[in-house]
């Protein structure tokens, strides 16, 4: 058997940190590979991720990723339609999957002495197409059924497809994931296998496995499930171009809703950038926790809103800080958003305490000292750091990014990126 | 037939499924436990692979005791652990966030209908200093008025928010039915009369009757020895007396209903949120293991007979489950899902069909097998953190089961027949009595539902 790229890194971080060993591989089809034995108890993760999402559709066919997603549970060359679960039950084991703009992620857990049984039926999906008419039309009513619940269904449901076409304007990332209902209805078999034949390739997945497995023994099998699967097929990544948002943009949009939602976007830069990590300890300052300037200044003291958050997430290509309010009833918006203005207006003039700051270090060491505890979540947090920034040692070093940081860096991140020209406004408001 | 596109030409055979090792053995990890003098049960998981510890208290009563106040307060249990970290008469609410915080840790609170939790997280070299303040929470609660107020303020405009979600609305209405007259009826976050009228008085009676030492199940997880445990715990309880009230006696468990409709309307509803079932078994009841496996091959995961038949063959819905919900007093069974409104009929149907197949026919060898090694493998994975051992550990005493329910448990379900699964179905499954509750659009659901029996109708002020 053949692996390249071994690695293993079994350095501490500090004596603090308990570190994660972890190995990786590249098979000659190109796949990605990174194993990680955390011994314990009798069961593995895999999560096998493609490096494709919903910018690589195009108008008119939104929605075709998750689709996708949602196909490759219903039929592969060897495994007949409905049946992927039902074999993977019946051997002990549950599988899900998720899509984002950028990737979408597989997982499977099973008994360890039942790995193979996840590799076979997991790599069957990669050696072949073979969804049926009658698969795509199920599943098309099944995802407006999901639709229907999490977006049309749910109160402030549609924020993501309302703020994503004017954060996105222009450009892939600009419709929901889940896609527009009349493309989910048009989608044809030839739709879903051109996208499959294009982004489904060896060289565009990474495959984590996690929890009581032997190194040499796993990546045999993946060796024999995955290395002969080869395909000439070149993927191409669509580029994502965001336009810097220079004009304050204010909407209103009714909703089956009780309590009045403000929501503010910004773009920043995206994760893995130092200006992220800043704006990752920001959102810490301004709502984790009761003694955060949110909680305290527009909840506790003021009496103003039910919740406020903030929060800063990253697709591939583009950051966003996010701050939300949901106000009590008969509370005026515009005197939280005047707070809220306040506040942000106070960090940009470097206004921090050592406090504050030291408490969102605190908090994340505690976090820290916590990633190991679900191996479904460690072979999906692999999966990601692999595909996305192709350097799985964040998993024990990316801490370092954040200890480098100083008050200055979280206020001048703020300076540069969170001003009111720079952000869109989404008021969400009873019908 | 499906026409498959293979990649490349391969030697490996594909088309059979590998064999498998034997699944390893997976014991029910081991766990310290002992009594303190005043009546404290203690555990302690331990674990060390981590420098984290979790201290999670646990009071055996909850929200059932808004049932028994003189005139019935639904949310006072829940108001009253909610108010525990706002305030003691050593810290103010903002001082006890500040410290937490800035430790890194976390606290919380909250009630079931049979328990009161509290709990604290943090890195083991602050877990002093986080248990003096969980302590200091328990002991301490001063219930301040101008706390009370702004719980109060805010609780009240949740019970607004929560009306948003079908689901919610559908559950809230299904549970004051299935429950009628029984300290379960009430929903325990309360509803607009009850909060208003929540008085300090009442909080301070309510923690009073549920907050005492014989009550109190404390398990300890994470990097902590049990000798560390026991001197922490002495160290802030040893002094803390019983109140020496009577503890409440339930009434009987309440009946099975017969059939009807309970429509909640739900304002611009796209969808039908649907909850149907009827009255279920305790959560010691001797049939539970039985009970559960048969539920889990109807609708109790993926593969299972309701979401395959919702879900993968009639597309009607994303997905849906049913659930044996089981308490320390009674409990319910119900099915769950969202469906579009003119397919609300058609997907009642199919969930009678499944409900009445499963009661009529023996399920194959085959499939009482396959649930058998689902349920097997699944096992260790609900063991996977010390906190989820811990989650186990604390059952066994706040439900009174037996202490080696876990150790024998995959036993007693690799044990079952057919004819159990059969029995168990037709014992504890009663299609002909299903309470059906829908939030959607009530216009449309009042004609098409007509042959379920008579609806009652509802606005979302419930």
């Amino acid at each position: 058997m053949k692996s390249l790229g071994l690695k293993k890194v079994s350095e501490n971080l500090t004596n603090d940190f308990p570190a994660i060993e972890y190995r990786e591989y590249i098979l000659k089809n190109g796949l990605k590979v990174v194993l990680c034995n955390t011994g314990n108890i009798p069961i593995a993760a895999v999560n096998t991720t493609y490096h494709t999402g919903s910018r690589d559709e195009i108008v008119g066919k939104t929605g075709l990723a998750h689709l996708i997603e949602h196909l490759m549970f219903e039929g592969s060359p060897n495994i007949p339609r409905g049946k992927f679960d039902e074999i993977l039950a019946k051997n002990g084991g549950e599988s899900n999957a998720y899509t984002t703009r950028d990737f979408t992620s597989y997982f499977i857990s099973v008994p360890s002495s039942h790995l193979e049984t996840a590799f076979w039926l997991d790599s069957d999906r990669l050696s072949g197409f073979g969804i049926t008419n009658e698969s795509l039309e199920i599943q098309k009513d099944v995802i407006i059924e999901e639709k229907l619940m999490y977006n049309d269904n749910s109160p402030y449901g549609s924020l993501d497809e309302e703020i994503s076409k004017r954060l996105y304007d222009g450009t892939n990332y600009s419709w929901p994931v889940i896609g527009k209902m009349d493309d989910i209805r048009n989608m044809n078999l030839k739709d879903v296998e051109d996208f499959y034949n294009k982004h489904y390739t060896p060289s565009n997945t990474v495959i984590s496995v996690t929890g009581d497995i032997e190194y040499e023994r796993t990546i045999e099998l993946i060796e024999k499930y995955y290395g002969e699967i080869f395909c000439s097929l070149n993927e191409t990544k669509t580029e994502i171009y965001p336009k810097k948002i220079t004009k304050e943009t204010s909407a209103y949009i009714k909703d089956d809703i009780h309590l009045e939602g403000k929501f503010i976007f910004y773009q920043i830069p995206p994760a893995g950038t130092k200006e992220f990590y800043s704006f990752k300890i920001l959102s810490g300052i301004l709502s984790s926790g009761e003694s955060s300037r949110f909680f305290q200044e527009l909840e506790y003291k003021n009496n103003l809103v039910h919740e406020a958050d903030s929060s800063a997430f990253s697709y591939e290509k583009s950051g966003v800080f996010m701050i939300s309010a949901i106000a009590l009833k008969g509370k005026d918006m515009q005197i939280i958003e005047n707070k809220i203005n306040g506040i942000i207006e106070d960090i940009i003039s470097g206004n921090i305490n050592d406090r504050e700051f030291n408490k969102i270090i605190n908090r994340l060491e505690t976090r820290f000292s916590s990633r190991l505890q679900s191996i479904v979540g460690l072979s999906d947090r692999f999966s990601y750091l692999k595909t996305i920034h192709n350097d799985c040692s964040k998993i024990n070093f990316e801490i370092n990014d954040y200890l480098v940081l100083t008050k200055k860096d979280i206020s001048d991140a703020a300076g540069k990126y969170l001003n009111q020209n720079q952000r869109i406004v989404l008021n969400y408001i009873p019908k | 037939m499906a026409i498959v596109k293979l990649r490349s030409t391969e030697n490996l055979d594909r088309t059979k499924p590998p064999k498998s090792g034997k699944p390893k053995d997976m014991k029910f990890p081991g766990f310290f436990e002992a009594k303190t003098s005043n009546g404290i049960t203690v555990l302690v998981i331990e674990d060390n692979r981590l420098p984290l510890v979790t201290s999670r208290f646990v009071f055996r009563s909850g929200a059932a005791e808004d049932f028994f106040c003189e005139s019935k307060k639904p949310g006072l249990s829940s108001i009253t652990s909610e108010l525990l970290t706002k305030g003691t008469i050593n810290r103010s609410a903002t001082e006890i966030a500040n410290e937490i915080d800035y430790l890194g840790a976390s606290i919380g609170s909250g009630c079931n209908y049979d328990a009161t939790f509290v709990s604290s997280y943090s890195l083991k070299k602050y877990f002093s200093r986080v248990f003096d303040i969980i302590s200091d929470v328990i002991l301490n609660p001063s219930f301040s008025d101008e706390e009370i107020e702004r719980v109060r303020i805010q609780r009240l405009n949740s019970l607004l928010a929560m009306t948003d979600d079908g689901d919610y609305l559908a559950e809230k209405v299904f549970i004051r039915e299935v429950y009628k007259d029984f300290p379960y009826e009430l929903p325990i976050d309360g509803d607009e009369e009850s909060v208003k009228s929540i008085s300090r008085k009442d909080i301070l009676l309510n923690y009073k009757k549920i907050f005492y030492p014989e009550n109190l199940i404390v398990a300890f997880v994470g990097d902590i020895t049990p000798d560390e445990a026991i001197s922490k715990l002495n160290e802030n309880f040893a002094g803390w007396e019983n109140s020496g009230l009577e503890k409440t006696e339930f009434p009987e468990t309440p009946s099975i209903k017969s059939q009807k409709v309970f429509l909640i309307e739900k304002k611009g509803a796209v969808q039908s949120s649907i909850k149907t079932g009827h009255l279920g078994i305790h959560r010691s009841h001797p049939d539970y293991i039985p009970v559960n496996v048969m539920n889990t091959l109807l609708g109790g995961f993926f593969t299972s007979r309701i979401n395959k038949n919702l879900r993968e063959v009639n597309g009607f819905t994303y997905g849906a489950r049913s659930q044996f919900h089981c308490c320390k007093h009674s409990g319910d069974f119900s099915v769950m899902t969202e469906v579009k409104t003119d397919i609300t009929a058609d997907t009642l149907d199919e969930i009678i069909k499944e409900i009445n197949d499963i009661k009529n026919k023996n399920v194959s060898a085959e499939e009482l097998r396959d649930v058998k090694n689902y349920i097997s493998g699944n096992f260790p994975m609900q063991l996977e953190t010390p906190n989820e051992v811990a989650t186990k550990a604390i059952g066994l005493k706040l439900y009174e089961l037996d202490d080696d329910y876990y150790s024998t448990y995959l036993n007693k379900v690799n044990q079952l027949t057919k004819e159990d699964i059969r029995q168990a179905a037709e014992k504890y499954l009663h299609p002909g009595n299903l309470l059906i509750s829908i939030a959607g659009d009530t216009k449309a659901l009042s004609k098409s539902l007509k042959k379920f029996g008579d609806a009652e109708v509802t606005g979302d002020n419930i």
